[in-house]
This record gives C-alpha cells, structure tokens and sequence, in this order.
C-alpha cells in the first residue's frame, strides 16, 4: 500500500478517465493501490526509446510527443499522446523495453501504474487481467493502425 | 395491334413519297452484311425486309460518336428509321431512361427522338450469337416501335403500335388491305418458329437476372481467364445498342463536344491523381458485365443487353460472353 | 441551373480573385453572370475555356450567391493550367449537381467532421452553413489532419472556430516543421481527445479515399452506426448528369446519387475506396 501519498486522490483521477469506465469499486482501488501521480514539467523526457519501463502511464494533463530516434539521435515526432490516453504499454510486456521516446510537449501530470505489481494482480485475479490486458491491446492496435494510415498518407498525395 | 397490307409495288412507291417528306434509313443487304444506308429512290428495291440485323446498332442514330454540344446538328428534318430488330429497340429503352430523364433531359437526343419514326422489322431468322429470347426480348415488335413490318408472299404488313405510327400510315395514299387472319397467322407461324430456333441455338444460357446473380456471385479466375485475347478496342461497347458512356471534349468559346466513349479502354475512370480503379484488363473487363447485369437492373427497368450477340460478332480476340455465362452455371457457387 | 435547357452548355463566370492557400492550393473567386447557388456538399464543373473542365465543390458559404469559391489543387492537367490564370477571365460553371449535406436533419445533433488534405474545401463550406443554423444545433466538431503545416489551409479559420459558441476545431499533421507545437499524427488520432455524445450524434468524413476508409473505420469502433456517417464520395465525376458512366461506383451515379451517402448506403458496394 501507498506510503508517500494516499490513495483517496489518485482513486478520483483515475476515476474520471474513460479508460476505466467499466471497472468496479474493488479493480479500481486495486489500480490506485499500486499507482502514484506523477508531473513533468515542459520539454521533460519521461522516457527514452530503449529505456526499460516499470511503470505503465495514463495521461491526465496536457500534452506528450511520441516519437522514434534516428542513429544520429535526431528525434522524429510521430504523434501526440492526449489526455486519458494510456501509454508506456511495453511496462507490461516483456522484454518491457520502449519502443518510442515520450516527451512533455506543455506540462504534464501522469497516472503511474507499478507495472510488476499490476501483472501480479492479473495473475490474482484473471477477470480483472482479462480485461486490462484487452484494453491495453486495444489502444496497442489503434495506435498500429493509425501508424499504418500515417505511413500510406505520407507515401501518397492527398 | 392493327394491321394494314399493301402490295409490294405499291409500297415501293409510297417510300418514293416518303422520301420527299422524310430522310429515310432502312436496312440493306450489302456484300459483306446487312447495315443501315441512307435511301435514295434508286435504292428502294434493295432494301431488306425481316432478314438478320443491321451491323449498326440504333443507337448511332440518336447518340452520334462525336457531337457539338453547344450548337445544334441535327436540323430537326423527320426521319424514318426501318429495318430496326426488336433488341435495338430495347436498347433503345434503357437509353430513353438515362438521356430523357426527368432533371437533366438531353435536348440534342430528344430532338431525334421526337422526329424519328421507328420500323421495326421483326425477325424472321436469326443470327448465330441472337439470344434476345434468354433474356425476354422478343425476336418481333413490340410496343415500343412505332410500326412493325413483315414481307411474307409479295404482300408488306405492316402492324401499327402508335399514335406517330398511325399517323404515318394515314398518310399513305394508295389502298390499305386491313390484315386478313390468314396473313396474320402466317406471321404468328414465323414468330414462333423464330423462337423455337432461338431456344436450340441458347440452350444452357442462363437468364437476365441469373446472369446477374451469377455474374456477381463469381470470383476473378474466370475474368481473367476469358479476358485474356482481350485487346481492349472497345469494339464491343460501340456496337452494343445499350452501352453510352461519353467524354465531355472543351473546345474554345465553353463549347462542349460530346463523343462517345468506353469502359473498356484505359483510363476510363482514371481521375487527375493518377489513381484508375479499373487499370488491371481483367477487372475492367468483369466491370462491364457487372455493369450490364447487376447495376444497371437495380438503377433501370429497362435492360442493359438485349441479347443481340454483337459484341460477340465484333469482338477481335473471339470473346464470347455467353460462354462465360454458361460455365458460371456449371460451376459451384463462389467458384472460379 | 440549365442555360437555354442545354444540359452541356455552361454559364460564364468571371474570374474575379485568387487567394494563394499554399504552393500547390488556390482558392478561385467567381462571379457568375447569372444568378447561381448551390447547396453545401453539391459540386459543380468547372471549365477552363478550350482545355477542360473539372469537379469541384464549393469552399465558400452557400448563403452567399453574388459570387462562389473554389479552392482548387494543383493535381493534373486542367489544375495545373487553371493555377496560371490571371482574374479578368472567364470560365465555365454548369451545375450544381448532386445531393448535398441534409443539414436540416443535423437538428438537434451533435455534428463531428472529420477531414483530411483537400477535404477541407467543402468542409469549410459546410462550416459556413452549420454556423447559420448553430442555434438548432447541439455542438460541430472539427478534426482535420493536413501532411504538413504549410499544407494546412484556412488556418484562420480554426482559431475562428475555436472562438465561436458551440464550436470547437482541432488540428494536427503527419509531418511535423520545426515551429509546430500542435498534435501530430493522423487525423483519427484526434478522435481519442473529443468528447461526443454518439447517440445523438452524426459524423461527415471528407478527404482523400485513404483517410475516408480509416476515418470511416474508426468511426464504426467509436459506436457510430452506418446512417450516422456521411461520406463524400468524389471521384471521377465529369458531366454531372449521371449519364456519361465515368463516376459509377457500383449501383451508383455518384454525380447524381452522390456525392454525399450515407455509409449505410455504400457500405454493400464494393471498392468504394478505390
């Protein structure tokens, strides 16, 4: 159980994310007993490509870029993460290595999910794994199938 | 229908009349195959009654290959169309539904329509490639022609179908015999034997509509098996009395040419980003009978083929469509 | 509208204006000789004298007839030469054709548009029509995603969208420059930001076919129903008067059945994103 910061406010962030419509009483206590809520200030990086993630984030204020670094390190923005959008998803899955760099493009405030103790959850209670990990999925493949649409847009003429 | 008969001689005569009123176009059996001529006195007597179509469909006379838009052509001079089959006649039909439509009546089409007499004649014999009766067309007029008209034993019947037919007919100044039953009869014997022969010659062809669902139903290894001597001329749009897709031409002063066109040739549907959904042969190719069997119905009460087998007789790569259609039956739903 | 009942003959209109949108984009301003309107979604064709004509549909706002606007790109051959003319010409409009937006049934809705590339073009028109009848309307949303900034045309008008009541427009781009600090990415991205109620609401997806397609299937995962998506559908249209064949999408004329459909009506018709 949390030790900095009680549960009681990030139970009401969490709370008012579409994410978690459908989630009862006792799954969302259970998120908000491994979460914290995190900020980042302008420019910030949260993290890296590559970088090995233990946390699984939920965007509840403001604005990150997501992109890919080039072998020279120039950074290439490919999208924009919005409020209430999940990202970090590689945190639940092993090797749990980034795929994209995530930058604070205004000031930022994050939902932070202890993504070891939300696998030991799943495992508790399969319902409750079920259910995220098809969530997560699917925000994994819209964000494939945006990408793929980004791709044929930028091999094609409008 | 009403029925009129006068001597052969005597209507030759009367179309010597005519001709000073009326530019007349009338079937002629020429050396190679029948086709419409423009009738001069002197070509009177070989003007071909009831024998195989004319090379040239109906619609040539209503939707000119290359026409100014902007200005009439066409002087508005009463003519007299004769020798017409019944499946151009039908053809005729479904181009009546697209160019006299309610919102957007195309004038230059229904000026020759409105001064066009039609004389159908029907069929006594039949070509190789006829299948009108598959898809319900008779082999001998209908409603829709003005007159109908018969050469049977040195005697012209003709069967008066409308108010603009009837009205021509009273122009006529020698004596009219009104149709004796024994003349109607033998007229009723060559339609039957007509159809019977169409039967033989179509066995196994499927209908109008079940072309169309077999058409639809069918996968592509059939097209592209079929369209495979296809050359893309274009031969079989221009001579299929139903097909009249057309380019818009520009020329300078906003006048516009119109000039008739096909989906079969390259580029028919390609827009300015270079994009042409039917740039691949086989898929243009399917297009068209997708088009003629299974679009065009749910738009249309009128058919999109008439079964008259021109495309089959023009086509350069030898590509008979009812065949196709005919193999589509044998084979499992969903096959080929 | 038909001059003399011709169906092929165009009314003259003077080439009055043109606004420079982006290197490859003008808008045209013209001035019909006669009087003319059209309704939002409608198209015209518009002919260059002696060279050729072409589809298009109206950028400006339906309730102004003195003069309409074109927003034209630079794309093939009757563009290219229409993009170096000079005012003081003329030019040929017949039309207009086909069915338009059925903004009165967009009362009492929430209206989500989304758009792409040269879709912006009737978009625009169609935000000008909404913006009369906003009273009888719940909210308009705009989500438009352009490749670059520079491509982005109208920017005035988001920031105008964004300050009028009952409207709000958001934007982002494929390929970000270096000043850009909004969203990037495709314009379905978007969607995740919004707050719509679906039940009561309609979609307009308007675009190149590639965003239509991915727009429209976005759109069906939100929970939007078939009859709640208007697409418009232009392709290859060139007489307008649903005869020449060169616009037919299956059963389809889509000068004259189109170019606006409901998905519920095309969504049986194959190749429709060809």
């Amino acid at each position: 159980m949390k030790k900095n910061q009680t549960i009681k406010p990030i139970l009401e962030e969490i709370k008012k994310i579409r994410f978690f419509d459908d989630y009862d009483e006792k799954q969302l206590l259970t998120i908000a007993g491994i979460s914290s809520i995190k900020q980042f200030k302008v420019k910030e990086i949260l993290f890296e490509q590559y970088d090995e993630l233990s946390e699984l984030y939920i965007l509840i204020q403001g604005t990150l870029s997501l992109g890919i670094s080039l072998p020279n390190e120039k950074r290439i923005h490919l999208g924009t993460i919005e409020e209430g959008e999940l990202f970090s998803w590689s945190a639940v899955f092993s090797p749990y290595i980034s795929t994209a760099w995530v930058k604070a493009l205004t000031p930022v405030k994050v939902i932070a999910i202890d993504s070891k103790k939300l696998n030991l959850e799943f495992t508790r209670d399969c319902e409750f794994g079920l259910k995220s990990m098809s969530k997560i999925a699917q925000t994994i493949s819209r964000r494939l199938t945006d990408t793929r649409f980004h791709l044929i847009n930028l091999l094609t003429i409008t | 229908m009403l029925y009129k008969c006068i001597k052969k001689e005597e209507w030759d005569k009367v179309l010597e009349q005519f001709l000073l009123s009326y530019t007349i176009f009338a079937n002629i059996e020429n050396e190679f195959c029948p086709d419409y001529e423009l009738i001069r006195p002197q070509d009177i007597p070989r003007i071909s009654y009831n024998k195989p179509k004319p090379a040239t469909s109906l619609k040539s006379f209503f939707l000119p290959v290359r026409e100014n838009v902007s200005c009439p052509g066409y002087d508005g001079k009463p003519r007299i169309i004769m020798g017409a089959p019944n499946c151009d006649i039908e053809g005729l039909s479904l181009l009546d539904e697209i160019y006299l439509d309610n919102e957007f009546s195309d004038i230059f089409y229904k000026r020759r329509r409105e001064n066009t007499i039609l004389i159908s004649a029907d069929c006594n014999s039949i070509n190789k490639h006829c299948h009108c009766l598959s898809y319900d067309i008779k082999p001998y007029s209908s409603e829709k022609a003005d007159i109908a008209i018969n050469y049977l034993d040195g005697i012209i019947v003709l069967g008066i179908i409308t108010a603009k037919g009837e009205d021509l007919v009273n122009r006529i100044a020698a004596e009219l015999i009104p149709g004796d039953n024994i003349l109607i009869s033998a007229v009723e014997r060559l339609h039957k034997a007509v159809e019977a022969s169409l039967v033989t010659e179509n066995e196994g062809l499927p209908s109008y509509e079940d072309t169309g669902k077999l058409v639809n139903e069918s996968g592509p290894d059939i097209w592209e098996r079929y369209s495979s001597n296809c050359v893309s001329c274009g031969a079989c749009v221009t001579s299929c009395p139903a097909c009249s897709c057309f380019l818009l031409i520009d020329k300078p002063g906003l006048e516009k040419v119109k000039q008739m066109d096909g989906c079969q040739y390259p580029g028919f549907e390609r827009v300015a980003g270079g994009e042409d959904p039917l740039r691949e042969l086989h898929i243009r190719f399917r297009n068209r009978y997708m088009c003629k069997y299974v679009w065009k119905p749910r738009k249309f009460s009128s058919h999109a083929c008439t079964g008259c087998g021109r495309c089959i007789e023009a086509c350069i790569g030898k590509i008979n469509k009812n065949e196709i259609f005919k193999e589509l039956v044998k084979q499992p739903v969903n096959a080929g | 509208m038909q001059v003399d009942n011709n169906i092929y003959k165009p009314l003259r209109a003077e080439l009055t204006g043109i606004i420079d949108e982006s290197p490859v984009i003008k808008t045209f301003v013209l001035k019909p000789e006669n009087h003319f309107s059209f309704k939002t979604g409608q198209f015209i064709e518009l002919s260059v004298d002696g060279i050729g004509e072409a589809p298009f549909t109206p950028s400006s706002s339906p309730l102004i007839t003195e003069n309409l606007e074109v927003t034209v790109m630079k794309t093939g051959y009757v563009t290219e030469y229409m993009h170096n003319l000079r005012p003081g010409v003329f030019m040929g409009i017949r039309g207009p054709y086909g069915r338009g937006y059925p903004v009165n049934s967009f009362f009492g809705k929430e209206v989500l548009i989304l758009g792409g590339g040269c879709g912006l073009a009737p978009i625009r028109s169609l935000l000008y029509a909404l913006e009369d009848i906003k009273e009888k309307l719940i909210k308009v949303i705009l989500c438009y995603g352009s490749k670059t900034p520079s491509d982005c045309i109208y920017k005035p008008l988001f920031t105008r969208l964004n300050n009028t009541e009952k409207f709000e427009a958001h934007l982002t781009v494929d390929k970000p420059d270096k000043e850009w600090n909004g969203s990037v990415g495709v314009a379905t991205t978007l969607l995740s930001k919004i707050q719509i109620n679906i039940d009561n609401a309609i979609a307009v997806v308007c675009g190149p076919p590639v965003m239509m397609k991915f727009g429209t299937i976005r759109l069906l995962e939100m929970g939007f129903k078939d009859d709640q998506i208007y697409l418009s559908m232009e392709k290859n249209m060139s007489c307008g008067l649903g005869k020449c064949g060169h616009c037919m999408m299956g059963e389809f004329f889509i000068c004259k059945d189109g170019p606006v459909f409901t998905y519920a009506e095309l969504k049986d018709t194959p190749d429709i994103w060809k």
